[in-house]
């Protein structure tokens, strides 16, 4: 369970403060898969970082006895003048895993990545696909109770696609996710709880769909507003 | 997900965070670990030159590059500590989407590597001075230890301060290496201060650096006096330095690390 409580989150632009969250309760349930959604700049990415203990509100707590991982595929934290093998190492030994642990880690980490000799490489060396995978490929081998996906579900090639999408099926079974995403198939498929940011505040929907369905109305009634171009 | 008490994931964050620094600082480069003597050399041999050609001893019975050794190690120590610990958020920004490590561990990991760099400078370039035949007899030991525990306290104190300085007052950040410079010719490292006229000892005596190089003198040498190094004085601004620096660091650590 994820617990929110008088969560207040703000930033500031020029001379205003523009909030995302203002005094925000809310509850999410063990065992469900989570999407949210909401339009640019609503606050999605700011609530999952904040759920990681990543980033801080203003004001308010979110509590869990659950282990919530970084995002998914993030490679903003590898030093480039070290190789793939020492920054999942470092990445490892965060996560307390030491001598034995750390080895099979890295055996995993190896195996998935399929980078071949590039994992003793710098990283600086990489293409951003190789980083990707590298990244992917250490999001999967230690094990959370909740992972925290920022749009990245799966990356590089068509097959590397694919075995990111069937790793996740599996990881399924054990785990449970957080899903920011603008790709409704994406939330369709991976979610069963919907979080709406809106401007009116968060909407917590039991069923994805109807979640789905509320972003999308509201689209609509946005987009019937724009003027028509003359043919 | 490994079940960790907190201290046990202090340990293990610390612990990745050095191997870290180790691989990036010196790592790359060929002979890579040897490098970090480079610079307390190249002050020693700098001013043993210069105080060779205008002849006699710095100080009274102790070799010169002795002299001059124990004077600049712990001052490229605090300078380091003070520069790295000033650009410490932003250098590891990227890191802290790993919600074990926070800035804490960044400064805490970045001065243990600087004492111990310290600590491998002296006993190896000792050892090297005294095999050519520059030597003179250790005085005390356990000071020497205390003294360096110290220290490393007063250093921490200060480099948590100037953590949350560099990053939320990046003015004064551009301000405080400028303010080194002088800093370094009034702390005694190629001087004591039984060598400054008395009526000024009153302002030079304010400088806690100058108190702490008379100090690791007198621990090292027997025939320094240190007539005018106060150990008090260095207590007291330690206990000031680790109480104000852990105190602003905890007042301010969320907002170097939130988004903003």
């Amino acid at each position: 369970m994820i617990e929110i409580q008088g969560l207040t989150k703000s930033y500031r632009t020029g001379r205003r403060r523009n909030y995302l969250f203002r005094d925000m309760d809310a509850i999410f349930p063990s065992g469900k898969n989570i999407g949210i959604l909401g339009r640019n700049g609503a606050g999605k990415s700011t609530l999952l970082r904040i759920m990681g203990g990543i980033d801080y509100p203003d004001a308010g707590r979110i509590t869990s006895n659950k282990t919530i991982s970084w995002p998914m595929g993030l490679s903003g934290g590898f030093q480039g003048s070290m190789t793939g093998r020492e920054n999942a190492t470092f990445i490892g030994q965060v996560h307390g895993f030491w001598g034995k642990q750390r080895r099979r880690l890295l055996e995993q980490v190896e195996d998935f990545a399929e980078l071949g000799d590039y994992f003793d490489m710098p990283v600086k060396t990489y293409s951003s696909g190789m980083r990707s995978k590298l990244a992917f490929g250490l999001s999967i081998a230690v094990h959370f109770d909740y992972y925290l996906v920022d749009e990245v579900m799966s990356v590089g090639d068509a097959h590397f696609r694919a075995k990111c999408e069937h790793v996740i099926e599996e990881k399924k079974k054990t785990s449970n996710f957080i899903i920011v995403a603008h790709s409704m198939g994406t939330l369709r498929k991976n979610c069963d709880i919907g979080v709406y940011l809106s401007k009116d505040g968060i909407e917590v929907h039991e069923d994805i769909n109807t979640a789905i369905a509320k972003y999308e109305n509201t689209g609509k009634q946005n987009s019937s507003n724009v003027k028509k171009l003359p043919v | 997900m490994i079940d960790r008490s907190p201290l046990h994931i202090q340990r293990d964050v610390l612990l990745a965070m050095l191997i870290r620094e180790l691989k990036t600082r010196f790592g790359s480069l060929k002979f890579g670990y040897a490098w970090m003597m480079l610079e307390p050399i190249i002050h020693v041999t700098l001013f043993s030159a210069l105080f060779y050609f205008r002849g006699g001893e710095m100080y009274p019975g102790i070799p010169t590059p002795l002299f001059i050794l124990a004077g600049i190690l712990p001052w490229l120590c605090f300078n380091k500590c003070v520069t790295l610990s000033l650009a410490a958020v932003s250098a590891n920004r990227g890191l802290f989407n790993y919600r074990q490590v926070r800035p804490f561990d960044a400064v805490l990991a970045r001065v243990v590597l600087e004492f111990a760099i310290f600590l491998v400078s002296f006993v190896v370039l000792f050892a090297a001075f005294t095999w050519v035949g520059i030597h003179s007899p250790f005085n005390d030991i356990m000071a020497f230890l205390a003294l360096f525990f110290l220290f490393f306290v007063f250093c921490l104190g200060i480099s948590l301060l100037f953590c949350v300085v560099g990053e939320r007052y990046p003015e004064a950040a551009k301000l405080i290496p400028v303010l080194m410079r002088p800093l370094y010719f009034m702390s005694g490292i190629f001087f004591s201060l039984e060598h400054v006229p008395p009526q000024y000892h009153n302002y030079l005596s304010w400088n806690p650096m100058l108190h702490v190089i008379e100090l690791f003198r007198s621990a090292c040498f027997t025939q320094f006096k240190g007539f005018y190094a106060d150990s008090g004085f260095i207590v007291i601004f330690t206990i000031f330095s680790i109480f104000f620096g852990l105190l602003i660091y905890r007042v301010n650590w969320v907002e170097l690390v939130r988004s903003k």
